[in-house]
Order: C-alpha cells, then sequence, then structure tokens
C-alpha cells in the first residue's frame, strides 16, 4: 500500500533514529511511504500560545494530505497525533471556525475537507499491518526478553478525540511487542507521562518524571523500555542522566524505539536502524538480541 | 521556577471579575466549567498534582468564581504536563485541560507570564515552518552526527507563501 508520512518536527530535525528505523522495516511490510509536499509543524507548541493559529497548522497538513488525493495519512509523533485530532476535532464541531481557517487556507490554495483517516506508528502497525504481515518478518525472534512498553498520552487520550486504543488498558503495543517474541511486562507507571511537555517551562519537574517512571521499570526488571514518540524518547533516552541526577537514581536502563526493535527482529543491521544514536545504555540489551538469533 | 506565588497567595478578597471570565469561557465556546461539582477525579491522577500542586479541580473553582488575574499572575498554568487524563476522568466533560490551554492563550494576550520557550517555537516556525532545523546529534559515542550523513533525504523547509499565510493566520485569529 502507498500511505503519506507525516513526521513533525521532532523527528526530521532531531530524533533520527525513528526515521531511519520507519523508513528501513516499512518496504519490508509492503508500505511505501510517500513525503508530503511543503508539510510543516502540527501546530501543538502553538496551542498554548494561539489554540485558533494552531489549528490551522494540524489543518494545513492534512489539506495537504487531501490535496495530494490522499485519503489517509500516517504520522510518526504522539504529539502530531493529538494535535492532528484535536484541530479534526474542533473542525468538525465549530461551522464558523472551520470557514475561517479554509479562508486562510486559501492563501496557499489549500483547502481543509476533514475526510482523510489519520494513523499512528501503533495503530498502523497492529490493526493495518496487522500480525501475519509482522510475524512473517520476524526472522530473529526476540525470545522472551522482558521489555516495559511506554504508550505516552497524546496518542491515546483524550478518547472523546482520538486514541489508538484502550485509553485505561491499552494492549496494542504490548501485543506488538509480543508478536516479535518478547515478554512484554505489566507495571503500575505504564500510563505514567513522560513529562516532556513541561521541559518549555519546568525542567526539572520534567526530569523527575521521567526518573520516576524508568526507576520503577528498571526496578521490576525490564530489560529495555519501548516507545513510540520522539518526545517521550528524547526524555527516557537523550536525557536519562538528566533525570537520574534530578531523581538521584542510578538509572541504566536501554530505551528503543518500536520501529527500531521491530527492525532487529528482521534482522535489519543496527546502524540501519539508527541504534547508534540511542543514548541509553543498549549494548548489552543488543548482544542479547543477536545472541538469540 | 516560572511562578513564586500560588493562587491563593495573591488573593485579595476583590469583586470576582465577570469580564475576565467571559473571555476565558469564550476560549471554549461554552459554559463547561460551570458543569463542575468538584469530585476531583481530575486531581487525584494529576501528575503535576504531586510534582508542583497544580490542582485543576480548583483552576475550574477560579475561573468560575471569577478569579482570572491571580491565576494569571501565579503562573500555575504552565504547570501542566498536559497529559490529558483529566479530559479522559472528568465525569462531566469539563475538561480543565481545556481551561488551562484558555488561561495560557489569555496570558498571552494580555502579555502576563509566558515561559520564553514557547514564544521561540513559535518564531522558529515562523522563519523555518518547523520548531527546529536540523540539527547534529551525539551518537553514543558523543561522536557528532549530521542529518545528511545518515543517508536520510535533505529537509525541505516551507516555502514562502507558508510564512505569509502563516503570520495572517496568527493576526486573524487573536
Amino acid at each position: 500500500m502507498v500511505i503519506p508520512v507525516y513526521w513533525g518536527c521532532v523527528v526530521p530535525t532531531m530524533q533520527y533514529g525513528y526515521e531511519l528505523s520507519v523508513r528501513e522495516i516499512m518496504p519490508r511490510l509492503g508500505v511505501e511511504l510517500v513525503e508530503l509536499e511543503n508539510a510543516s509543524c502540527c501546530g501543538l507548541p502553538v496551542q498554548s500560545i494561539n489554540m485558533n493559529a494552531a489549528v490551522y497548522l494540524a489543518a494545513r497538513n492534512i489539506a495537504i494530505a487531501e490535496k495530494m488525493g490522499f485519503t489517509e495519512l500516517f504520522t510518526v509523533c504522539n504529539g502530531c497525533h493529538l494535535s492532528l485530532f484535536e484541530a479534526s476535532h474542533f473542525l468538525s464541531q465549530d461551522e464558523k471556525l472551520r470557514e475561517e481557517i479554509n479562508l486562510l487556507l486559501k492563501e496557499e490554495d489549500l483547502q481543509y475537507a476533514g475526510r482523510i483517516k489519520i494513523w499512528h506508528t501503533i495503530d498502523f502497525l497492529h490493526d493495518v499491518v496487522g500480525e501475519a504481515s509482522i510475524k512473517k518478518t520476524v526472522t530473529h525472534p526476540l525470545n522472551n526478553l522482558k521489555v516495559a512498553v511506554h504508550y505516552g498520552c497524546h496518542i491515546l487520550r483524550p478518547s472523546s478525540v482520538g486514541t489508538v486504543d484502550d485509553p485505561e488498558n491499552p494492549r496494542k503495543l504490548d501485543e506488538l511487542v509480543e508478536w516479535l517474541g518478547a515478554k512484554s511486562i505489566q507495571y503500575p507507571e505504564k500510563l505514567d507521562c513522560c513529562g516532556s511537555m513541561l521541559m518549555m517551562s519546568h525542567a526539572d519537574a520534567a526530569f523527575t518524571f521521567t526518573g520516576l517512571k524508568l526507576k520503577a521499570v528498571q526496578d521490576l526488571g525490564a530489560e529495555a523500555l519501548i516507545d513510540t514518540c520522539p518526545s517521550c524518547q528524547n526524555m527516557f533516552d537523550m536525557r536519562q542522566k538528566s533525570a537520574a541526577a534530578t531523581t538521584g537514581a542510578k538509572l541504566n536502563l536501554p530505551i528503543i524505539y518500536y520501529t527500531q526493535l521491530l527492525g532487529l527482529a528482521m534482522g535489519i543491521p543496527e546502524e540501519k536502524l539508527g541504534l547508534n544514536l540511542n543514548r541509553s545504555p543498549i549494548d548489552e540489551f543488543l548482544q542479547k538480541v543477536s545472541v538469540s538469533s | 521556577m516560572i511562578y513564586s506565588m500560588s493562587a491563593t497567595d495573591l488573593m485579595t478578597s476583590k469583586k470576582p471579575d465577570a469580564v475576565t471570565r467571559k473571555r476565558v469561557l469564550s476560549k471554549l465556546g461554552e459554559q463547561k466549567p460551570y458543569r463542575c461539582y468538584q469530585c476531583l477525579r481530575c486531581t487525584s491522577g494529576c501528575p503535576s498534582m504531586k510534582m508542583l500542586e497544580l490542582k485543576p479541580h480548583e483552576i475550574v473553582a477560579l475561573v468560575r468564581a471569577g478569579f482570572i488575574d491571580e491565576l494569571l499572575n501565579s503562573g500555575i498554568a504552565w504547570a501542566c504536563a498536559t497529559c490529558q487524563k483529566c479530559k479522559e476522568r472528568c465525569p462531566q466533560a469539563v475538561a480543565p485541560v481545556d481551561l488551562i490551554m484558555a488561561l495560557r492563550n489569555l496570558a498571552v494576550e494580555k502579555e502576563a507570564k509566558v515561559p520564553e520557550s514557547f514564544l521561540q517555537s513559535l518564531s522558529m516556525i515562523l522563519e523555518c515552518g518547523r520548531i527546529s532545523r536540523p540539527q547534529a546529534t551525539l551518537n553514543r559515542k558523543l561522536e557528532k552526527i549530521e542529518r545528511e550523513k545518515l543517508g536520510l533525504p535533505k529537509l525541505k523547509e516551507p516555502d514562502e507563501k507558508f510564512k505569509s499565510a502563516f503570520m495572517k493566520a496568527l493576526e486573524k485569529t487573536s
């Protein structure tokens, strides 16, 4: 199948491992990704400044996909998921806002119709690509490695606006991980927030959110934390040392994108998946994966 | 720290400000905060409650009571992690987080307390279409790596028309 991909801001400018791994795994799953022309920020950070301007940014990217003739759109970032779904929600409820936004979109010869189906990494892989197709590509099963999955916030809630799974008892990422042969542990902090949105105003609090979750997961014996959001990965992986320093915990947890984990199970070389870019101590975990193959 | 005094510290027994309250509520499009009966489900699950003493139910009560300036001056709206748990769990669909975002928008309009980084993100979007241009990253060996070196396609910025269109959107919607 052919589907346009919306990368957002953080992935193409900072979290290259996510982009690399998505580009590697999709062709092997029979998915051809098409770039959106002229894409811009989804608007999430602008929500705090001017909600309608944020809706404009989100609507703009959806309109671009619609102009290109697509009926579906795939986004990799949790934050973008929230922004795109909230904009769609507002525009379906508020006729006046919709007219205002479309008037502004005319400047770029765009129009928002709101007929596009928006997917995120988790529901796209789980519901569209599916178990059989994914299992077929697994040549290096992860043989019962114990991992903890982190869904993040913006793809699960608010469910009235858009969710990829059950907001209080999600299972799809757990299943996606188990389809690779690994074990997904259940833990009380499963729905805890990484704190990344607080980096803009309260960095210490943000690092505390991150550190407390990582400590809990580590103490339960998880061998890695698996996520699907560049902002969460930025906190857990890139800023793990800061989180450790702020909470006074000794943190040593491998943090890996689900798409990188899937790539490993497919036998794709580490460099191609951008695993050299993960800042958390993943080398031991990578050795376990290659041993199990 | 963005704030030094809590909303409670800033209360002065003055009369409720119905005008500013209306201004906040008009951003929500509805009279949702009046549906709240203070069940505290929101605050019970709020991660910022533990770290930053954010109490979503209290913010709803203060807005209803008409003490908006005190809320803005305390900067408490910026303590929200936007995790959306309050919105998910509120039995009355008040959605404290929506009210918090409306307060943030009002703080910007009134040029009250606004963290610098939000405004920086906005200027970057105006400048290049995203919150940042591609940054060099470090690998695990702490060696600098650029996006091009990784074999990723060059990242295109949206064209000039975007900048003027977005500028217009900002003006028209404020």
